[in-house]
């Protein structure tokens, strides 16, 4: 789309190469989505070879945050963007970054479900992981969509369900803690499964994060001055909660 | 000329020729006839007031009344007016319609344009693929449908027909995309609701997957006890021909099986990733070796490798191909025939071509010979030890590595099965 705040460029390359990043961001997104559908799909349905391919497939999502990187610092250093452009780009380089954590995190869970795959047991509590793998899921299709409509009610509904999927997360553990002290011979596969609830409460922060720039990006252009503090905080929030979970 | 210019040209030089008239009683002609025609100016500018006035906000019934050629325009005016309002009312009825009938289909479409932005799309396309009114016009459709293979898809429609995606708003839903180009630059995406027949396929891959997995043990275990029973002694002499028919029976069964397993999976369609290395001439090799290691098999095996270059894939799938191709030569080919395995390189890509002169096909045969248990000569196939899933297999593994299978044949000359892979698949080193 040609959206309102970048289509006012005298240079029209300029908007298509803006309008190509976006684009770009949305397939590394898709690509990203992809790869935490099948990791979750792969745990519900213990399948070991299909866990394995998300952990193995990792290093498709890491070259495209390469190659946008790359595309963001060319843009940077030939068009020297600022104001709206300027925050385009940024938020380009921070969305990447998350995305590519999620990417991390649905091999990890991948990789676990290779693991709890070879357990002939099944874990009694597998829709507990279901729901918070759909959530997560949810959370992420909603970012990426409020990222490419710019939409910021859609935006800081993602955030609000952050809590949501917190709550969930301490639900897991919970069951899992107890069930493990019920019978200590389940602690190993226990294990795994709080590590994958782990790994899904961590994609729907960064999700939130994504959530979080979209907002940062519209409302930076909209209500410059007044706003401003409330923005600086947002951002000091997505970037104090990235460092202490990094 | 019309008779209503001719007798208004008459009554305006006669208006003039009076006013000069009188001027001359007075002595001053030219001011009478200057004072007439300023007059005559005047009574046209005022139609010409009353017209503009009617034209911008008179009703078309409110024709103004005049004299002289104004009555004739005005009509006129009114006759075109009355056309153009009636033709518009036609026009948004048809509009209406049309839009009407769009709406009320029950595929989605959406109308893109040269950048994939969206153009236009109907209700159902609004709910499948969870669009929103007020944003999402002018929007690029991969922004919202995010899934590789729909994006591949956009960039490179190549020569498939649809891809299947899970719907974005409704889980458990799949849409069949399509694209339609048409005019210059536009291009219509067609949706479809397959989600029925994407659960029936898993229901019946399901199926034969685990129908197959759940013969296995029995199967196991008969041949555990032939085995034991072929190597001892108390059993009479009578019982060690059929005993040994009842194991080569039994291990044809579990290659069977081991088959529409392989088949199963390799059926989910999905395009192999293009990721690793195949290095060809090995897997010509270890099919050459197999087919050695038949009971009956021509002197004359030969492979021809005229391409250092590599295939990217799935290296079991590859190895499959081949050896099923070569062990199918094999088998169709008499003791003093010729196969041969031919691997070359050019523009279109790579060429993998396994060349027999057995017993050939018959044209008829030709385009059913990759289906599941099909026979151009049912016995005789049989008793060569085919599972007749082969081709099948050759044929799914194919279409996951992109390539395409072309069957040359004629009938008591033999046959050339040629797998042609594109460009994009091959490892130029």
């Amino acid at each position: 789309m040609e959206s309102e705040s970048f289509s006012h460029h005298i240079s029209r390359r300029f908007n298509a190469e803006l309008e190509h990043l976006r684009s770009e961001v949305l397939r590394m997104g898709g690509l990203v989505e992809q790869h935490l559908d099948t990791a979750v799909e792969a745990i519900i349905a213990g399948d070991s070879d299909m866990g394995l391919r998300v952990s193995n497939d990792d290093h498709k999502i890491n070259r495209l945050e390469v190659d946008i990187d790359e595309e963001c610092r060319k843009l940077l250093a030939t068009r020297m963007p600022a104001a709206a452009d300027l925050r385009l780009i940024v938020m380009v380089i921070k969305t990447i970054t998350d995305l590519e954590r999620v990417g991390d995190e649905a091999a990890k869970i991948g990789y676990l479900a290779s693991h709890l795959a070879t357990d002939r047991e099944r874990y009694a509590a597998y829709s507990e992981l279901k729901a918070l793998g759909e959530h997560v899921q949810e959370m992420l299709h909603d970012a990426l969509d409020a990222f490419s409509r710019m939409d910021v009610d859609d935006a800081l509904a993602v955030i609000e369900e952050d809590k949501l999927v917190d709550e969930e997360y301490d639900q897991i553990t919970r069951q899992c803690i107890s069930l493990m002290m019920e019978d200590p011979r389940t602690i190993r596969r226990f294990m795994d499964v709080t590590w994958v609830a782990r790994a899904l409460e961590r994609i729907g922060d960064h999700a939130k994060n994504i959530a979080e720039y979209v907002v940062f990006l519209v409302h930076g252009r909209d209500i410059r001055h007044t706003e401003r503090e409330t923005v600086l905080q947002e951002l000091e929030a997505a970037r104090s909660d990235r460092s202490a979970s990094s | 000329m019309p008779k209503v210019w001719t007798w208004t040209l008459i009554r305006y030089g006669g208006a003039l020729a009076a006013g000069a008239f009188i001027g001359f009683l007075y002595g001053l002609p030219v001011l009478g006839a200057l004072l007439v025609a300023l007059g005559l100016l005047f009574w046209q500018m005022y139609n010409l007031y009353r017209l503009e006035r009617w034209l911008a906000t008179g009703k078309i019934r409110d024709i103004p009344d005049g004299d002289g050629v104004w009555p004739p325009v005005f009509a006129k005016i009114q006759f075109i007016k009355g056309k153009v309002k009636r033709r518009g009312k036609r026009f948004r009825k048809l509009l209406k319609d049309l839009r009407a009938s769009t709406e009320a289909f029950p595929d989605g479409g959406v109308i893109l344009n040269a950048s994939h932005e969206i153009v236009n799309y109907n209700q159902a396309a609004r709910l499948l693929l969870g669009l929103k009114n007020r944003s999402d016009r002018g929007q690029r459709i991969e922004n919202l449908l995010r899934f590789p293979d729909f994006v591949d898809y956009l960039n490179n429609p190549g020569d498939r027909l649809a891809v299947d995606i899970p719907s974005p708003s409704t889980p458990e839903t799949w849409l069949a995309c399509r694209l339609i180009p048409y005019g210059p630059d536009q291009t219509l995406l067609l949706i479809r609701d397959v989600s029925q027949r994407v659960k029936i396929e898993r229901v019946r891959r399901d199926f034969v997957a685990n129908a197959s997995h759940e013969l296995r043990s029995p199967l196991t275990v008969i041949m555990g006890y032939l085995d034991a029973l072929a190597d001892d002694g108390r059993i009479p002499d009578t019982w060690h021909q059929p005993i040994r028919v009842m194991q080569d029976q039994s291990i044809r069964m579990r290659r069977l099986v081991e088959d529409l397993l392989q088949l199963s999976k390799l059926e989910s369609g999905q395009s192999v990733p293009k990721d690793r290395v195949v290095d060809v001439a090995a897997i010509l090799a270890t099919a050459r070796k197999e087919a050695f290691a038949l009971p009956e098999h021509p002197e004359a095996i030969e492979i021809e490798l005229n391409s250092p270059a590599n295939l990217l894939g799935e290296e079991t799938e590859l190895q499959s191909v081949v050896s099923n191709l070569v062990s199918n030569a094999v088998r169709y080919t008499p003791a003093d025939g010729e196969v041969t395995i031919r691997w070359t390189v050019d523009a279109e890509g790579g060429h993998l071509e396994v060349q027999d002169t057995g017993i050939g096909i018959a044209d008829e045969d030709i385009s059913r010979v990759t289906e599941r248990f099909y026979r151009a000569d049912g016995g005789r196939a049989r008793q060569r030890g085919g599972t007749g899933l082969g081709l099948a297999i050759v044929k799914h593994a194919l279409r996951r590595h992109d390539a395409e299978l072309e069957i040359r044949s004629r009938l008591g000359e033999g046959s050339t099965f040629v797998c042609h892979f594109p460009r994009d698949r091959l490892a130029l080193s």
